[in-house]
Order: C-alpha cells, then sequence, then structure tokens
C-alpha cells in the first residue's frame, strides 16, 4: 500500500478520504480514553443492563423470525410454481420501501383503541362498545414484528439468489436419494446456502441494532434510545460517545460476521450449468399454503402500511403543503448530492486499486461506516466539528450545524453500499483489457474514462439507486445533524409521530416509501437479470 | 500529460468546491444590512409565526429563526463561540433555560420593563432569563373512573398511595416537563423523599411510559386509566378542534383537578426567553423579548399556544379559563434546572422509563 | 416368465418441447423392456436423447405421452407421474453431485439415514468399492475418480429397484477403470440391480453389459 514511487495525486485524495471517514471513529472510540463521568456510573448501575437486555433479545427475535420469513418464501418461489409466484418473486422485496420507524408508527396508529384494526373488528361484530380486540402493541414482541417484516426482505434476496445458484443436478440428486422437497429443503438446501442466511441475518442485526426511531416510540430503553437521551437530555455528549463505543463494538462483530460469511458464499457456489430447476407445480391445499405464507409477510410489511398511509393523507385537509414540498425538495437535495459524492469517491478508490496497484484493504477501511449507527456517527461527527471550528474560527466561519456534517454522515455511512456494487461490477471487466489499453499507450485518465466508465455504467447506476434509496429513509443522522430549518421527509414523519399527528405525517411518509420503491425496482429487474 | 494531470486535479477537487460552495450559507452572514433580531428556538408551535411577522410590522426589524432542538441549539452556540449571531433564545421549560444559563450562553436582562412585569420566581436568579407564558404540570382524571372524594384536594404526593395501583399514566422520564416536575419536589421535599414518591408512583402506573402528553389524556378517554399528568395547554388544543375529531371527543371526557391547592400550589413551568452572551443586536434582543410580553404578543399566545400570560393584565383563553383560578407553586422556576441532574439520575434509578 | 421380461416396461415414450414454433423431438415412440437382473448398455450419437431418455425414466424429465412400469407398477402415464423420490431409482451422472457440506460417510447414508444399520450398509459399500479411507474426507477433497466412486455408493447403498448411469466414468483413466468395472459388476449382481448405462465406450459395454441398444433418431434399436 505504501510504495513511495508510486503515491500520486490518486492516492493522496484517497488517504485524505479516508483520514476524513476514520475521525469520526476514532473520536467514538476515543471517548473512553477521556474519563468516566457521573452519568457514565448512574447509567452503568441503573440502566445498560436493561439497555443490553433490549437489544439482545431485539436481535435474537428478529433474527428468528427473518430467516423463517426469508427462507421460507425464497424458497417457495424458487423451487415451486403457485398461484402469485409471478407476482411474489418481485413483491417480497417491497418492504425494504418501508423503514422500520415508519412501520412502527403506522401500525402503533392502526391498531390504537380508535385505531383502524379495533375500529374493524367492532363494526365486524355490530358492537358499540369500546372493546379493544388488540393488545398494546408497543412492546418487545411488537418490535420484534416490526423489524422482522420490515427487514425480512435482506434474507430474502441472499437466500433467493442463493438458491437460484444451487447446481439443479444437486437437487435432482437428493430427490433420487429418496429425499422430498421438504426434506431436501432442510439437509440440503438449508445447510448449502447457511453462509448466505448469515450473511443476510447480520446485516438485519446491524440494522436493528441503529435504529433509533421505532425503538422510541415504542418507548423500548436500548442503547440507541440512551444514548440520544444522553445526549438531548442530560446534555452529556460524552458519555453519549462512550455509550456509542459499546454498541459499535457489538454492531462490528455482526460486520464481522456478516463478511466473513458473504466471503464464503463466493468460495463455495460456483455454478457451471446455466441450467435453472424446473418449478414444481402446486396444487389445492398446498398451494394456497405457499400462496399465504408469501402473501402475509408481503401484506404486512407494504401493503397495509401503504394503504393506510394512504387512508390517513386523504383525510388530512391540505397534504400538499408548503411544509411537504420542501422536505421533498430537501431530501431530493442532500440525498442527490451526496450520492453524487460517494459514487465519484468510489469510483476513484476502486480504480486506483485496480490500476494503482493500492491494497484493497482501503476499501475495507472505508466500509467500517457502514456498520456505525446513524445516531452514532452523528453524534461523533457533532464532537468531530465542534472541535474543528475552534480553528476555523479564526477564518470567521464555522462548519457545526452546517449540511457539511449531515453530507459526511451519509457518505461514509453508504460507502459499503456503493462499493459492494462497483468492486464487483469492476471485477467483470478482466484485466487483460486494462494491459492491453496500456500497450497501445492510453493514460491511466482515459483509461478510466473512455474504458472503464462506459463499461461500468450499470454498476454506477446500480449503485446511485441504492444509495440514494438508503438515504432518503435515513433518520437518526439526519435528526441531529441537519441544518436548522432543514427538515427532510424522514424527519418531519419523525416529528409530527411524536407529536401523535399521524394523520399530518401520512404523506411524507408515503412518499418516502415511493421514493424508496424506484431503486428497489430497478434493483429486483438487475438482480434477476444476472441470475438467469 | 500535463493538461490531463490538471484535469485530474480540477476534478478530483470538484467535491471539495461543491462541499464549500454548499456551506456558504453556514458562514457569518446571517444579517442583512437592515435591522434583524436573530431568534434562537426550540419551541415547535405553528404560532409562533405569527409573533415574529407582528414583532417586524410593530418596529421594522426583521426576524431570523433558527430553530432545533436544545441539545442542537447549545452546539451551535459553542461551535460559533463569540461570533455567534445569537441574540435571543427562545425555549420552553425552565430546566432547558438553565441549561443554557449553566453553560454560559446568556447575559443579563436589565431591561426594567421587563423585570416589572415578570416576578422574580419566573425569572433566572441573576436574570438571565425571563418567562413568557406559564403552564401548569396538573392531573386530569376521567370523572366515570375517580370518585369526587379520591379526586378532592388531591397532591401529587399523594399519587404514591395504594389506591392508585395501576391507574395512573404519565410520559417518559426522557421529558423535561417531568423532569422539571420532580426537580420541584426534590426543591420542596428533598431527594430521599421524593426517590421514596417516585418509586411508589412507578408501581401504580397502569402502563409502561409511551407516547407525549396528549396520549396520556386519550388513555383516559380510553379507560385505560384513572389519572393522567399532563400539561393544561394540551387540554386547550384538544378542546379547541385543532387537533382533530378524534381528539376533541377524548378531551370532552377528562376533568382537571390542580393539585396541592391547600399547600404550596399546582406545579408551574414556563416558556421564556432570555438574551445570548455575544448578541451582536443587543438593544434589538430586549425589544423582542419586551415585545412577547407585550399585551399583543401575551394574548397572541393564550389564545393560540393555551399558555397561561405572564402579563397580569391578559386574561387566559376562555377554554383554558374554565378549569377555574388556581393556587400556583411559587417554587422558584431556577430551581427546576439547579435540580435536573438529580431528578433525571433519580428517576432512572426507580426505573421510571 | 413375461413378468420378469418386462421389470422395466417403457411403452411409446414421446418426449419433445417447443422452442418458439418448432417442436424439437427427442425421444419418438421409444420402447424399450428390460429384464431383471439385467445389464443394457446404450449407445448413441451426441444430442441423441440418452440422456433425456434415463431422466424421463427415473422422472427427472416427463414425456409427453407414453407409459412406464416398473415392477409391475404404473410410475408414469396419462394420468399419473409418481414423483422422483418415490420411485427408488437412482441415477449416476458424469458431472459432480456430491453434497459439498457433508463428507463422503455422509453423503452415502443421505439416502438411507431412516435405516437402523445405516453405518454398516455404508461401511459395506466402501469397502466393497475400495473408498474406506475416503470416509471423513469432504468431496472438494476428492479427485474425479473417488468422487465418482463415492456417488456410486450412494446411489448402490439405497439398494435402489433400477440404476441409471450416464457416462459415469468417462474422465477416469483406464487403469482405474478396470479396477472398478468388476466391483460394479458384482455388487449389482449381488443385489440383483437391473442397470441402464449410457456410454461410448465398447469396452466398458464389453465388460459390464448383457446388451447394447442405440439411440437413433428417437428410437431404439438392437445391436
Amino acid at each position: 500500500m505504501f510504495n513511495i514511487n508510486k503515491l500520486s495525486i490518486w492516492h493522496s485524495f484517497i488517504f485524505l478520504v479516508a483520514t476524513i471517514f476514520l475521525i469520526p471513529i476514532l473520536i467514538i472510540g476515543g471517548s473512553i480514553f477521556l474519563g468516566f463521568s457521573d452519568n457514565f456510573y448512574h447509567l452503568y448501575e441503573n440502566l445498560l443492563f436493561e439497555y443490553s437486555f433490549n437489544s439482545i433479545a431485539l436481535v435474537f427475535g428478529v433474527s428468528c423470525l427473518v430467516t423463517i420469513i426469508g427462507v421460507t418464501t425464497a424458497w417457495l418461489v424458487t423451487f415451486f410454481n403457485f398461484s402469485g409466484k409471478n407476482f411474489f418473486q418481485w413483491a417480497l422485496i417491497l418492504p425494504l420501501a418501508v423503514p422500520p420507524y415508519l412501520l412502527a408508527y403506522v401500525f402503533t396508529e392502526f391498531f390504537d383503541y380508535s385505531g383502524t384494526a379495533n375500529n374493524f373488528l367492532r363494526s365486524l361484530l355490530s358492537t358499540e362498545s369500546d372493546i379493544v380486540f388488540f393488545p398494546n402493541i408497543r412492546t418487545i414482541y411488537g418490535a420484534i414484528a416490526i423489524f422482522s417484516f420490515t427487514l425480512y426482505p435482506y434474507v430474502y434476496m441472499v437466500s433467493r439468489v442463493a438458491l437460484m445458484n444451487i447446481q439443479p443436478s444437486l437437487i435432482e440428486a437428493s430427490k433420487l436419494l429418496g429425499r422430498n422437497s421438504i426434506s431436501t429443503f432442510f439437509y440440503l438446501l438449508i445447510p448449502i446456502i447457511r453462509p448466505a442466511i448469515i450473511a443476510g441475518v447480520s446485516l438485519v442485526a446491524m440494522e436493528t441494532l441503529s435504529d433509533f426511531g421505532a425503538v422510541q416510540h415504542f418507548a423500548i430503553p436500548t442503547f440507541t434510545t440512551g444514548i440520544f437521551r444522553t445526549w438531548t437530555g442530560l446534555y452529556d455528549l460524552n458519555t453519549a460517545l462512550q455509550l456509542s463505543t459499546i454498541l459499535i463494538i457489538v454492531i462490528f462483530c455482526f460486520f464481522a460476521i456478516e463478511k466473513n460469511s458473504r466471503n464464503k458464499i463466493r468460495y463455495d457456489n460456483s455454478t457451471t450449468s446455466k441450467n435453472s430447476y424446473k418449478p414444481i407445480h402446486l396444487k389445492k391445499f398446498q398451494n394456497v399454503a405457499a400462496f399465504l405464507v408469501c402473501l402475509i409477510p408481503v401484506f404486512i410489511g407494504f401493503f397495509l402500511p401503504v394503504l393506510e398511509l394512504i387512508n390517513w393523507s386523504i383525510q388530512v385537509e391540505n397534504i400538499f403543503s408548503p411544509k411537504a414540498a420542501i422536505a421533498a425538495s430537501n431530501t431530493l437535495y442532500v440525498s442527490v448530492i451526496a450520492t453524487i459524492l460517494i459514487c465519484f469517491i468510489t469510483l476513484i478508490t476502486n480504480f486506483t486499486v485496480r490500476s494503482f496497484g493500492m491494497s484493497q484493504l482501503i476499501n475495507d477501511i472505508l466500509s467500517l461506516g457502514y456498520a456505525v449507527p446513524g445516531l452514532i456517527l452523528a453524534v461523533g461527527i457533532t464532537k468531530m466539528f465542534t472541535s474543528l471550528d475552534s480553528l476555523l474560527i479564526n477564518f470567521n466561519t464555522f462548519i457545526t450545524g452546517s449540511i457539511l456534517g449531515l453530507i459526511l454522515a451519509y457518505i461514509i455511512k453508504t460507502y459499503a453500499i456503493s462499493n459492494n456494487v462497483l468492486n464487483s461490477a469492476y471485477t467483470s471487466i478482466p484485466i487483460s483489457l486494462d494491459e492491453s489499453a496500456k500497450t497501445l499507450g492510453t493514460e491511466k485518465i482515459s483509461l478510466l474514462k473512455t474504458i472503464h466508465i462506459p463499461m461500468l455504467k450499470t454498476g454506477l447506476i446500480t449503485a446511485f439507486l441504492l444509495v440514494i434509496a438508503e438515504l432518503i429513509k435515513e433518520l437518526p443522522a439526519t435528526l441531529i445533524l441537519r441544518p436548522f430549518n432543514f427538515d427532510t421527509l424522514a424527519v418531519s414523519v419523525y416529528l409530527l409521530a411524536s407529536e401523535e399527528r399521524m394523520f399530518e405525517a401520512a404523506f411524507p411518509g408515503l412518499m418516502i416509501i415511493i421514493f424508496g420503491l424506484i431503486p428497489i425496482y430497478f434493483l429486483n429487474k438487475l438482480i434477476l437479470r444476472e441470475n438467469g | 500529460m500535463k493538461i490531463s494531470k490538471l484535469l485530474l486535479l480540477a476534478l478530483l477537487l470538484l467535491p471539495v468546491a461543491v462541499i464549500f460552495f454548499i456551506n456558504d450559507g453556514n458562514s457569518n452572514t446571517l444579517e442583512s444590512p437592515d435591522e434583524v433580531v436573530n431568534v434562537y428556538t426550540s419551541r415547535h408551535y405553528d404560532a409562533d409565526e405569527y409573533l415574529y411577522e407582528e414583532f417586524t410590522k410593530e418596529t421594522g426589524i426583521k426576524v431570523n429563526i433558527i430553530s432545533g432542538k436544545g441539545s442542537a441549539l447549545i452546539e451551535r452556540l459553542k461551535a460559533e463561540g463569540v461570533n455567534s449571531p445569537g441574540d435571543v433564545l427562545f425555549t420552553v421549560d425552565a430546566g432547558n433555560l438553565a441549561n443554557f444559563q449553566n453553560q454560559g450562553f446568556l447575559q443579563q436582562i436589565n431591561s426594567e420593563k421587563i423585570k416589572e412585569v415578570v416576578p422574580k420566581e419566573l425569572r433566572g436568579e441573576n436574570n438571565e432569563w425571563v418567562a413568557v407564558a406559564k403552564r401548569a404540570r396538573v392531573i386530569f382524571y376521567n370523572p366515570e373512573l375517580v370518585t369526587e372524594s379520591e379526586i378532592k384536594d388531591i397532591n401529587y404526593e399523594d399519587l404514591k398511595n395504594e389506591i392508585w395501583d395501576g391507574r395512573i399514566v404519565i410520559r417518559s422520564s426522557s421529558n423535561m416537563y417531568n423532569q422539571s416536575l420532580v426537580a420541584s419536589l426534590i426543591s420542596n421535599l428533598g431527594i430521599e423523599q421524593t426517590e421514596n414518591w417516585a418509586k411508589k408512583l412507578v408501581e401504580n402506573f397502569a402502563r409502561k411510559p409511551q407516547g407525549n402528553d396528549r396520549s396520556q389524556i386519550m388513555a383516559l378517554a380510553n379507560k385505560e386509566a384513572s389519572i393522567a399528568i399532563a400539561n393544561t395547554y394540551y387540554i386547550g388544543i384538544m378542546l379547541s378542534g385543532k387537533g382533530g375529531e378524534e381528539q376533541l371527543a377524548a378531551a370532552k371526557k377528562v376533568k382537571i383537578a390542580f393539585p396541592n391547592q391547600k399547600n404550596r400550589g399546582a406545579h408551574i413551568n414556563i416558556s421564556g426567553g432570555g438574551i445570548l452572551k455575544h448578541a451582536p443586536n443587543k438593544e434589538n434582543a430586549e425589544k423582542f423579548l419586551e415585545f412577547l410580553l407585550s399585551e399583543k404578543a401575551q394574548t397572541h399566545i393564550v389564545n393560540n399556544t393555551f399558555e397561561y400570560p405572564v402579563l397580569s393584565t391578559v386574561k387566559p383563553h376562555p377554554i383554558i379559563n374554565n378549569f377555574g383560578e388556581f393556587k400556583m407553586d411559587k417554587t422558584s422556576v431556577a430551581d427546576f434546572g439547579k435540580f435536573n441532574p438529580d431528578a433525571v439520575k433519580l428517576m432512572d434509578r426507580v426505573n421510571w422509563q | 416368465m413375461d413378468r420378469t421380461n418386462k421389470f422395466l416396461d417403457v411403452k411409446n415414450i414421446h418426449l419433445s418441447f417447443d422452442n418458439k414454433d418448432l417442436e424439437i423431438i427427442i425421444l419418438r415412440n421409444l420402447n424399450l423392456k428390460v429384464k431383471e437382473g439385467d445389464f443394457v448398455a446404450i449407445t448413441g450419437a451426441s444430442g441423441s436423447g440418452k440422456t433425456s431418455l434415463l431422466r424421463a425414466i427415473c422422472g427427472l424429465e416427463t414425456p409427453n405421452e407414453g407409459q412406464i412400469i416398473l415392477d409391475n407398477s404404473i410410475i408414469f402415464n396419462k394420468e399419473v407421474s409418481i414423483p422422483t423420490e418415490k420411485r427408488n431409482i437412482g441415477l449416476v451422472i458424469q458431472e459432480k453431485v456430491l453434497f459439498p457440506h457433508m463428507n463422503t460417510r455422509q453423503n452415502i447414508e443421505f439416502g438411507i439415514s431412516k435405516s437402523k444399520n445405516r453405518s454398516e450398509l455404508s461401511s459395506d459399500i466402501m469397502k466393497k468399492l475400495k473408498i474406506q479411507k475416503l470416509s471423513e474426507k469432504y468431496p472438494h477433497q476428492l479427485s474425479g475418480g473417488e468422487s465418482q466412486r463415492v456417488a456410486l455408493a450412494r446411489s448402490i447403498v439405497m439398494r435402489p429397484k433400477l440404476l441409471l448411469l450416464d457416462e459415469p466414468f468417462s474422465g477416469l483413466d483406464t487403469e482405474l477403470k478396470t479396477t472398478i468395472y468388476p466391483a460394479i459388476k458384482t455388487i449389482l449382481e449381488e443385489n440383483n440391480i437391473t442397470c441402464l448405462m449410457v456410454t461410448h465406450d465398447l469396452e466398458e459395454v464389453k465388460a459390464l453389459a448383457d446388451k447394447l441398444l442405440k439411440l437413433e433418431s428417437g428410437k431404439l434399436l438392437e445391436i
């Protein structure tokens, strides 16, 4: 990595970027060395256990549930034909467009005393009384359900791709040895795709632990709510950072597991034949069962919240308020800028790795940011900026509270996503191409411009779409780092929901989902195209 | 070769350029050449817009607003340092005001006019801030579930009694209003007694703290609990219909009981303002605060946010007034800030979530 | 008499598929009768449909028309098609299809997991095919010849009624082949397993088969 001869502008640029990326993380970790305040001991004695217990329970419950939902639906959709299979194939991903906090808000209202669910059952049973049929959803069980129904698509997608990549002859061998479909599923398929499942579940675990909006709304004390509370309530930034460190360590474990598993996938599963397994036709009872199993997650995770949000929006007087429009334009403004920047940085970095022999390690380092929850990143960046500002004050400017902080957070968080795409897109361009170009006298920049970029077009577009989908949903970092009077759609929803003004939050919520759908549509197409 | 290197350099500097272009909006050039006052506020009431507009109409001074959560405002003030363009701090809850005060962001208010209007117990110890409006944190109850004898002459302290087991709802301890309530109890009763009270209170909860004050009142209407603790202005909003049909119906089902009428009075908290330490437009800041205490502003406040006025010549909104006069606790609201850290830790110790 | 003559009775099999507007016929009016315990070899040009025939017999492909009877039960006709896992027919192909997450013993025992004496059965077959030493090894550690022997062991240990072999020995060196042939032949005879083998290798046919058929233009002809 450190060959002085080869150091150039490219390298310097990347080192600069890497440094900027790492500073917030180092600041967060460094807080441990700054001594523990009273508050920390207080938290330690009274709340830390609860935070840990709740976080563990959440992760455990969600992991189990998303595995069941994700793997089963992937299996059904890959190996069987049943009513609605073509629809479910892509529809099962839809819940990704609904961020967990949004589903939490919707469901709270939905199952509320005077919410749709209870009203519906009351009218069904023609009763005037005030019976409440549904238990309080704001419990840890409710939270587990919420996360499971919005995050299972991760497990679904990886499982589906893994299953599609299994040689049909393996499955046939199992059948020939007397195992039926279900036995094949448990004894052959699941063990083979286990690395994929683990990778997907690790991702889900990271998302669950990072969430702030949903757990706060459900009044479940976890690390994220504790960190938020410590800073905004106790005004103790340092203790908040220290709590953050603990959470980051845990999340990093999952991050490592996910990466490890993903490497295993590539190693184990290479299929030579492009034959896909002929799906088995399901009839009658099995057909209905398969249909329902696929319908339920999509319905709960997507259609139900969307319908309910539409229902609420039309009951509000002026949904096209200027406020909503401003929030939307703010969201687009900051997301687009950040996305363009990150795609640019990712491209340059991967190019430098490829053409200048820079170690792949740089990609791993830059990808670390993904594992840092938005909330924590925001707190770290705040500290970083306020420290920087003590220098910048001499230049009559300051950066705390500017949009820089938000953009920085966005970039750090999403490098991993764009890198995943561009890195593998780059591997499909053979090195020999570069070499022949070199022998024809092509300069490095032209190589990038005239050869790489055109070939990477699909990859760049995919990266752009995936990153922007992620950013539009982002809540905790935006909440903390946004400049004053700068609300995004996510922030608007959060503020309105915490005031129990859910009806007014419905339209911005819908807009988040709509924006989130566009990339999902393309993502789905690309997955299916690349896998026959 | 050279040209392409230059091109490359330009390309790499592009993001940096973009960033600085965006950051331009953040340098210390908030003011326009005309008279301005820069208000940092953490109040999120739409009704405040009118106040700013009226102020400009009356004085010709333009009002620039920076709004955000208290902690964000503090970080911003820290970052801005001596060059901060902020003139006025406008926020709710004395605890919050005390925080800004403790970190040295406020300066003394010297206006005699202001000191005349605002009684001592509603100001900072050294007039670092003043109240602009009041709210009481009182007991709401569902008359169908509570007998007259239970609610008569009730005190906050009584809420620890066993008869209230499973009948109380209140929002989370992370909310400043609750913290100030507990702080005021600490101020009056001491830590030990307050902790004892809080412990038993938590055991009487009908449900885990969730939602905001309005939620608690709704819970009463749904008969999930018998009594709730919430701020007076919420019932104003709900009864006015501004919160929607459902909230209006719910509000009609509950009544208010003012606690501690036979002793110190019901717990009062404030919306307040102060002048920021490095205010470049100090005079305008003072004018703005004076305006907030003027009859016009006070009338607007009581009629829109349903708070109680500080100016004695202004009456509360009829809806609020209907609940009658009551004795207000004269504990210095500055104590809320003083005892806030103790309050928070106490609430954590008794597991008030 | 009639019964054992038609242990495997394949009648009028028609197998085709549509490629856009063209119907491509693979098997046309194909008939085949195999005696119980027989070892029949099938040869033919590449693409003549030999593999499809085997796949149709064991249920991995569904013919458009025809009937297949095995040991007096109908496993395929117009109304019914017994799923592969219930046909008790083994298939060993050229491609490596050992389960990657299982070692040799586990692979072999996969089909007989319900049997109480499965470890004896697997040890026995491993001994016969001389692969006991590979018992704990994983597929990626095995050579081509070793993998094929494990695949054979895996199918044979199930005592299938019918064993189908699709060029399982091509790609192995001659010396290895000559060691395996007698072992296979013995095991099949011992267990009275009827066998159908697709091959190009005439030496193989001589060593193992009782009968040779040729698949041409979708039909089988005797040689």
